[in-house]
């Protein structure tokens, strides 16, 4: 029973999900919703569960004066901080909305703009035409990487009366090798997803139940 | 330039092809080591310039409309005073330099042609982003909290939000951002799923627009149009080409775009100079290591030494 019932509810489930999804029977649409309603309390949950957890990981860091941890201080600082504002003086106004919007916005953008520098570096240093492929490859970087700009829009070249800027050559890369590329990995994934869902509600995917199932 | 480590590692091979070459052959080898070991804070320096000049001194590069960008418009074109569009920022403060401008623009758009918005957010970190840009667009057009426009915020789990935006906006979100009714909303009376809204707009840096499209477009046929980030942009291609998506912006460059279709200038303009010598500024750097590299190996070839499996990579 222990490991029948779940398989037996996983099926029912999932028979259910299946049918709504073709059917409008208001009955099947009610108890859709319930699982959407349940989903959203669920996560609801874990959202809660992160945040004890990750409270509760720093303070033993904290406890145990084990490496770095001032910066454990740090994050249990700004979490209480966070939590205490919004709840004294509002989501609205008050230090909540500043913090986010002087301390929590431009760190964030500082670190994803540091990005641009590192992807100059690691280009630089890793394009390197080694091979056939590796040529290729730096071509359609660097064609793309122009074309996508209006200066590389602005280069280009003439075949008898036909004008080819690197923008047009980019685009083609785009339409037709990179698009016929990703709907490959797409229906491979999507036929991988529906064989492994068929196995998940016939009970033959057993492995979400855990070890020994 | 040539780093300190770099020199070094690079003596060695160095000394073995003198002693191979023997005395009074020394090859000038500096210039092809120099350009394949660039200092990287030189990188940084020359990078930090690109972007920085051409925002003080502009170049004015002309911007051309993509296609994507001209459908991306012309479903903003489509809709007429009244209708309503939903508005998703599914994005945080780390992509804001690139979709801020999309978001400015397309609800400068959609205020413009009187169109109303019900926006809402399907990250935590987003809800001070739409606030931030939703008060701003709307004082630029005079545009009342309520009746044209309202803000749901953000609610966990985006798979169970799109889905049951579907079936209804009110049991999704019973109350706004600010606590009040939703049934209570000016704006909201007769809207109450997506066959209400005439166009779903989600500006992005994840698969959002990818789940935007599989749950909203395939199960309840809402038609939709997506502004990502450039990366992100190459990823969804294929639902543009399928017609399962109705127009995209890409990147920067995209939000650019549409600022010219649209008329009004902004931050998606004023960029575009700045990545383009950005862009060519790291060309460049693959370039000159691609000589210095080429150049090694046909010394390598005519010296018959052995290759440098150090270089590249």
């Amino acid at each position: 029973m222990k490991r029948t019932g779940p398989v037996v509810f996983g099926f029912l489930i999932g028979m259910l999900m299946l049918i709504q999804y073709f059917t409008q029977v208001p009955w099947i649409d009610d108890r859709y919703n319930n699982v959407l309603d349940w989903k959203q309390v669920v996560f609801g949950i874990t959202l809660i569960l992160g945040v004890v957890s990750l409270f509760l990981h720093h303070w033993k860091k904290i406890e145990r004066k084990t490496g770095g941890w001032g910066y454990s201080v740090v994050t249990i600082a700004g979490l209480l901080f966070m939590i205490a504002a919004a709840l004294i003086f509002g989501r609205e106004e008050g230090p909540y909305p500043w913090m986010f919007d002087h301390v929590q916005a431009p760190m964030q953008s500082t670190m994803f703009a540091l990005l641009a520098f590192y992807v100059a570096s690691a280009s630089y240093r890793a394009f390197r035409v080694r091979s056939f492929h590796a040529a290729l490859l730096l071509t359609a970087g660097v064609i793309v990487m122009l074309g996508r700009v209006p200066l590389g829009e602005m280069m280009g070249f003439h075949i008898g009366e036909h004008y080819f800027s690197l923008g047009t050559i980019s685009t083609l890369i785009l339409d037709y090798p990179n698009l016929a590329a990703k709907r490959g990995v797409m229906i491979g994934v999507g036929l991988g997803m529906t064989a492994t869902a068929i196995k998940i509600i016939l009970g033959i995917e057993r492995t979400y139940l855990g070890k020994g199932a | 330039m040539v780093t300190q480590s770099g020199q070094g590692e690079q003596m060695g091979a160095g000394e073995q092809q003198d002693a191979r070459q023997g005395p009074g052959q020394k090859t000038p080898r500096w210039t092809h080591e120099m350009l394949m070991n660039m200092d990287r804070r030189f990188i940084f320096v020359v990078i930090a310039i690109a972007v920085a000049a051409p925002l003080i001194f502009p170049l004015n590069l002309p911007v051309r409309s993509s296609r994507e960008a001209e459908a991306y418009f012309n479903e903003m074109e489509k809709l007429q005073p009244g209708d309503e569009i939903i508005f998703s920022f599914d994005y945080e403060p780390d992509t804001m330099a690139e979709l801020d401008p999309m978001s400015v623009a397309t609800l400068r758009h959609a205020f413009r042609k009187d169109v109303r918005v019900l926006a809402q957010t399907t990250y935590a970190g987003g809800v001070g982003i739409a606030e931030r840009i939703l008060r701003q667009v709307a004082q630029e057009y005079d545009k009342v909290y309520g009746e044209d426009y309202v803000f749901f915020g953000y609610n966990p789990d985006y798979s169970a939000t799109i889905l049951r935006m579907g079936e209804s906006i009110r049991s999704n979100y019973p109350t706004d951002h600010y606590h009040a009714p939703t049934d209570g909303i000016p704006l909201m009376k007769g809207v109450d799923c997506y066959d209400d809204i005439e166009l779903l707009v989600t500006v992005t840096a994840s698969a959002l627009a990818e789940y935007w499209i599989i749950w909203a477009g395939g199960k309840y046929k809402q038609r939709i149009i997506a502004g990502n980030t450039a990366i992100q942009a190459v990823l969804i291609y294929p639902y543009y080409q399928a017609g399962q998506l109705a127009g995209f912006l890409g990147g920067l460059k995209g939000a650019a775009e549409y600022e010219k279709l649209i008329g009004v200038s902004g931050a998606g303009l004023l960029g575009m100079d700045a990545q383009s010598v950005a862009h060519l500024a790291i060309v460049c750097f693959i370039i000159l290591g691609n000589i210095g590299f080429l150049i090694q190996k046909s010394r390598t070839k005519q010296t018959g030494g052995p290759r440098d499996s150090r270089q590249g990579g």
